[in-house]
């Protein structure tokens, strides 16, 4: 790596005071580097540098690559005569990036004031690291930020709440309506997705019954009737049905609420009902001929709506697949 | 455990693992004589939607998910059967400095998110939301799957 840096150099500009590579050292380096003359921001259009800081410079770009920082690194073929020039655009390279380098305090005031400071508490805190981490521990070296404190505890809690936050985000991504930046709110989103997802699986299990078995052989056994296990419904059991429910709600609404729970049906405002099926495809079974009817696809949204609106009289029965709208106005008297 | 997470895996297997597992689990169901006679709706509901917890579970990766332990765990004690779980290796994790590991103020939150999902008790905050993530996707692929069913078998 030293030479296929220092050859273009040497083969561009051949008079000049480069180390030989072989030779090359990191504290040579630093020491010509400190001990050359200053470069003071104003200062960039005098005239050149004695010999020293060419190779300090040289040096310079060298080290660059050694160490892990960000300086631009200015190609050494354009290191001409002109030396002012470079010195500018290294300057601009150098206040671009962050310095590695262990400033020592004040040296000889050629600080570039604009980076002293960050190189001044990035050395220290590289060292202290390095302090750190020389310990034997598992912990990760991981690299202090400016002002940070850098005991293993602090670092520890950083990382666990990067960790977080980066689940978070990734959370953030499943959850519809994610984009509450608050975490905060972004967890009680999480939260409230769950629980709708949960109730989404229990909503479906029920309804599965309507599809999949018979629903009609259940109200007609609590109807006390025939045991029909086709699958179409009978008109009669489900006016008894509805019968049933009018009665228990006159009673007590938990009651009938659980009592058509156990049948697979729910109640809806009328209102709601007539909205499902005009928006969906029209009539699927038909059911009961005093009865509008209308076909909806079972989804667990619609289905989930415990709304009743009795003044209304409306007792609407979802089973798997339909949704069938009773008026019956007469036998409801509870507001 | 190094500064750079090890990338954080919530694959899920496609649809038809999962519709698969149910279908077997629904199957089972049938063949049980007790099932299909005119009984309490609420228990075939219940036993339903156990089937789907379980098999969402099994088909979401049986033992390798911590949650998916948990829920089988739970499933089988119901059963009053004992279940015996191979021991996973431990993992790096255990080197995992456990001193700061909760912070009061998010707390509250997690700790409805541990009632939620099963196994969370056993946690740390971090893995939780690991947790989480894997458990609202398979739980979004179950509902999927249920709700083809249910369009599918729909009479017409």
């Amino acid at each position: 790596m030293n030479s296929s840096l220092l050859t273009p150099s040497s083969s561009s500009s051949s008079p000049h005071h480069l180390q030989s590579p072989a030779t090359f050292d990191h504290d040579d380096f630093l020491q010509n580097f400190f001990s050359s003359a200053p470069w003071p921001s104003s200062a960039l259009d005098d005239d050149a540098p004695p010999p020293t800081s060419d190779s300090s410079l040289a040096g310079f770009h060298h080290h660059d690559v050694d160490s892990r920082n960000q300086i631009t690194m200015i190609p050494l073929s354009h290191h001409n005569p002109n030396d002012a020039v470079d010195v500018n655009a290294l300057y601009s390279g150098f206040s671009a990036g962050s310095l590695p380098f262990h400033f020592p305090q004040g040296s000889g005031g050629g600080v570039m004031k604009q980076s002293h400071t960050q190189t001044q508490s990035q050395a220290t805190a590289s060292t202290t690291t390095g302090g750190t981490a020389a310990t034997p521990q598992t912990k990760p070296k991981v690299r202090a930020r400016r002002g940070q404190a850098t005991d293993p505890h602090s670092i520890a809690e950083r990382l666990r709440r990067e960790r977080i936050a980066e689940r978070m985000k990734s959370l953030q991504e499943l959850v519809p309506n994610g984009n509450k930046t608050d975490k905060a709110s972004m967890l009680d989103e999480i939260i409230d997705y769950v629980k709708f997802l949960q109730l989404q699986v229990k909503v479906l299990s029920m309804s599965r019954l309507g599809g999949a078995a018979s629903v009609s052989s259940q109200i007609s056994e609590d109807a006390g009737g025939s045991n029909e296990n086709t699958s179409g419904e009978n008109q009669t059991t489900a006016k008894m049905t509805e019968h049933q429910v009018a009665k228990l709600m006159e009673e007590d609404m938990g009651s009938a609420m659980q009592y058509l729970q156990g049948k697979g049906l729910c109640l809806m405002p009328i209102s709601l009902a007539t909205t499902i099926s005009t928006a969906t495809c029209p009539s699927r079974n038909p059911l009961i001929s005093a009865v509008k009817e209308a076909g909806v696809p079972l989804s667990p949204n619609a289905a989930t709506t415990p709304v009743v609106n009795v003044k209304g009289a409306s007792v609407v029965t979802v089973k798997g697949a339909s949704v069938v709208t009773v008026k019956d106005a007469s036998s409801v008297s509870k507001p | 455990m190094a500064s750079a997470d090890k990338p954080i895996n919530t694959d899920v297997p496609e649809k038809d693992v999962f519709a698969l597992h149910f279908l077997q689990s629904l199957s089972n169901l049938r063949r049980q004589n007790t099932f299909n006679s005119p009984e309490k709706t609420n228990d075939r509901v219940k036993k339903i939607k156990k089937a789907a917890y379980v098999s969402m579970a099994r088909a979401a990766g049986g033992t390798n998910r911590l949650w998916s332990r948990a829920l089988l765990r739970r499933a089988a004690k119901e059963n009053n059967k004992i279940v015996r779980f191979p021991r996973r290796k431990k993992r790096v994790t255990c080197l995992r400095r456990r001193s700061n590991r909760r912070d009061p103020v998010e707390e509250e939150e997690a700790e409805r998110l541990r009632n939620l999902v099963p196994g969370g008790g056993g946690m740390g905050t971090s893995k939780l939301m690991e947790e989480t993530a894997h458990y609202i996707k398979c739980l979004s692929m179950q509902v999927k799957v249920m709700q083809c069913l249910v369009d599918g078998l729909a009479p017409k």
